[in-house]
């Protein structure tokens, strides 16, 4: 089957900046896909360019195999693209945001009552229907924006960062919402920074400085790492304890993760060789576990491994 | 088509849910009609007059009363000391002085011609020529009255061949000038208005991002810009008309001409104050810089208008890039319509000219905003 989004050889800069660089990414009908990456890797420039309000400096970009050079306007009627930032009408209620887009669609007259229906029974948002859309609170923001580019029942629905800036409790619940749609056979494009996110995906690709480092299940992924991690809590505050740490000998790399710290070690290093050996340093309470490799350590260790090649 | 009457129907959403813009388009043209339509006067009155009457006879007198009884003067002061007069120019006191000299009486009688002798403060140079005409007015007036007084001189001025010049101002008989003033007003509010509203409208959908939103639907460019003029024109002729309203309640000035003429003359004004704020929303991301080149934008048509300052004043080089003003012709439009009631057919070289400079204006406007959407 031919994939529903094809990216082949794409690249894009901005003046001297390579945004995008070389891009290849196929994303197959009704997955859910997520565009992994910190800011600055090109996920935007990469998403404007399938959405067509950019235009790909060299490289071919087929959606549901209509060119984003040329069929601009028939992608633009399949496709439901959702920026980062808010832009909806902010002096207009929800309600009229929905049938202000509805129309731009041209979606049918007899259509649109029963489509807010279903999109209020998934957003929530009818009892504010009639409030301003500058006057909701940021999930709810969220929720509408979606809602509107649903309105046209998209077949690909394309999400730059929609959870940034949006608190835990509405992030959960618009997952909850994109695998509802998933499950409805949309296929879903959406790019995040949140590493926790990205397993909530059927497929990833991990993009860093315009290129894609790896792609696949979040659980290959993974499994690239043949490297032991171990997770290191203490009763206080260890990351002062980094410089020290990075001295042991065999230690491929040190994270901290919030007041955690993540270590790198060969497998071949025993876990009481390493427990001993931070005894030394810490001089306190602390526990050490194994673990199993996260998201974010798949792309350090990417990232690393990158850097250390291009050195 | 139903695209573009839905971009309508947001449009005037958003404009009326500000309820500012209320006061915007109907409190600031009342206010600004009624300021400038008073303020800005080319009339010249109350002139400040000192005078010195040297002769203090029955003839000084009846000249000086024909000086109070014009109704543009205003006695500021008798001075008995000629060395002070100049004072009373210096410090503001006086625009005009005026001495009669001794033996002005004698001197007439005996057929003499006595001398008078006028100082003028020439800082307005439009003023002083204007009031010095007055002067001139009520000298002429004093001497045909002498004249009738006595009767040997009368018969001799009978006999002689006289050329007398008796004017006769068509279409503003007392020289007033708001009704000159006033359309030009009108023009002024439709042009700001206008041009600021599609300016600053484009530029704030770029800038809360609504832009791009409106370019993933598959609505056509030329549907979006169409979208974002015609809310824009009804308002132009909406706050044309409340002007004219205001004008009619406010001074009495009513159009003598075709008031449909004026709408449609209206619309073609229009049409290069929309397409200067596309424009203008095609050069700025920003509604701040948006602003400023409204604003500069609006300066130079204002200036080079003839509105403030005659056309006719201005170096020849000038005169010839006002032709490129559309604001130039709609002022001139506006007035004949307003004072003579000119028909169309004698309007075809300035309505011609308006249409050419704002279609190509427009069309420049919305291609390049085509161009700028992608």
């Amino acid at each position: 089957m031919l994939p529903i989004i094809s990216i082949k050889n794409f690249s894009k800069s901005f003046g001297k900046t390579k945004a995008v660089e070389n891009l290849n990414l196929d994303i197959e009908k009704g997955e859910l896909f997520g565009l992994i990456g910190p800011d600055g890797a090109g996920k935007t420039t990469t998403i404007r360019t399938i959405v067509t309000l950019m235009a790909p400096d060299s490289g071919e970009i087929y959606v549901n195999n209509l060119d984003v050079s040329k069929d601009i306007r028939k992608i633009r009627s399949i496709t439901g693209y959702m920026p980062q930032r808010f832009s909806l009408y902010p002096d207009l209620s929800i309600n009229q945001n929905l049938n202000f887009f509805a129309n731009l669609f041209d979606v049918p007259k007899k259509e649109i009552a029963g489509r807010k229906k279903r999109l209020f029974q998934f957003s929530n948002l009818e009892p504010f229907a009639n409030r301003l859309a500058g006057q909701l609170s940021g999930g709810m923001k969220q929720k509408l924006a979606l809602s509107c580019t649903l309105i046209h029942n998209p077949v690909v629905l394309i999400l730059d960062e929609p959870t940034t800036g949006v608190d835990p409790v509405s992030r959960n619940e618009f997952w909850i919402i994109l695998k509802e749609l998933k499950s409805e056979g949309v296929t879903i494009l959406v790019s995040t920074p949140y590493m926790d996110e990205a397993l909530k995906c059927d497929r990833i690709a991990i993009m860093h400085e315009g290129s894609v480092l790896a792609h696949g299940k979040p659980e290959a992924l993974t499994a690239l790492i043949d490297n032991n991690i171990y997770k290191l809590t203490g009763s206080g505050l260890i990351n002062k304890y980094i410089d020290s740490i990075v001295q042991i000998t065999g230690i491929l790399s040190v994270q901290s993760f919030g007041d955690s710290l993540h270590l790198t070690f060969p497998k071949l290093t025993s876990e009481q060789e390493i427990n001993d050996k931070i005894k030394d340093i810490l001089k306190q309470n602390f526990m050490l576990k194994q673990i199993e490799p996260t998201i974010e350590d798949v792309f350090i260790a990417l990232v690393e491994g990158k850097s250390q090649n291009g050195n | 088509m139903r695209q573009i009457f839905y971009l309508i129907q947001k449009e005037f959403r958003q404009i009326f849910r500000d309820k500012s813009m209320i006061g915007i388009l109907f409190i600031i043209p009342l206010i600004q009609i009624f300021i400038l339509g008073n303020a800005v006067t080319t009339d010249v009155k109350n002139i400040k007059l000192v005078v010195q009457d040297q002769d203090k006879t029955p003839y000084s007198r009846e000249l000086l009363r024909q000086f109070i009884h014009s109704g543009y003067f205003k006695i500021n002061g008798i001075e008995e000391d000629y060395n002070k007069l100049s004072s009373y120019l210096d410090s503001g006191k006086a625009n005009l002085v005026i001495v009669i000299p001794k033996h002005f009486q004698r001197d007439i009688v005996l057929g003499n011609k006595p001398d008078i002798q006028l100082l003028v403060d020439g800082v307005d140079g439009n003023s002083s020529g204007v009031s010095l005409g007055y002067v001139n007015d009520i000298m002429q007036n004093y001497q045909e009255r002498l004249i009738e007084h006595l009767p040997e001189l009368s018969l001799q001025i009978k006999n002689m061949h006289r050329v007398e010049a008796e004017p006769r101002f068509w279409f503003n008989p007392n020289l007033e000038s708001k009704p000159y003033i006033v359309p030009g007003i009108i023009a002024l509010i439709l042009l700001v208005i206008t041009l600021f509203l599609t300016s600053m409208g484009v530029v704030r959908e770029k800038e809360i991002g609504t832009l791009e939103q409106l370019m993933v639907t598959p609505i056509k460019s030329y549907q979006l810009v169409t979208g974002k003029i015609i809310p824009f024109c009804i308002l132009g002729l909406l706050e044309i008309m409340i002007g004219m309203g205001f004008v009619y309640l406010i001074f009495g000035i009513g159009i003598k001409g075709s008031f449909f003429l004026i709408l449609f003359e209206s619309l073609i004004f229009v049409l290069s104050t929309l397409g200067l704020g596309i424009f203008i929303s095609t050069i700025s991301d920003t509604q701040q810089q948006a602003l400023f080149m409204a604003w500069f934008f609006m300066i130079f048509s204002i200036l080079l208008s003839g509105f403030f300052i005659p056309i006719a004043n201005m170096p020849p080089v000038i005169q010839q890039i006002t032709r490129l003003n559309p604001l130039r012709y709609f002022i001139v439009i506006l007035r004949e319509i307003y004072l003579k009631g000119t028909s169309l057919k004698d309007l075809i070289p300035e309505t011609l000219s308006m249409i050419t400079f704002s279609a190509c204006l427009f069309f420049a406007a919305v291609i390049r905003f085509k161009k700028k959407l992608g």
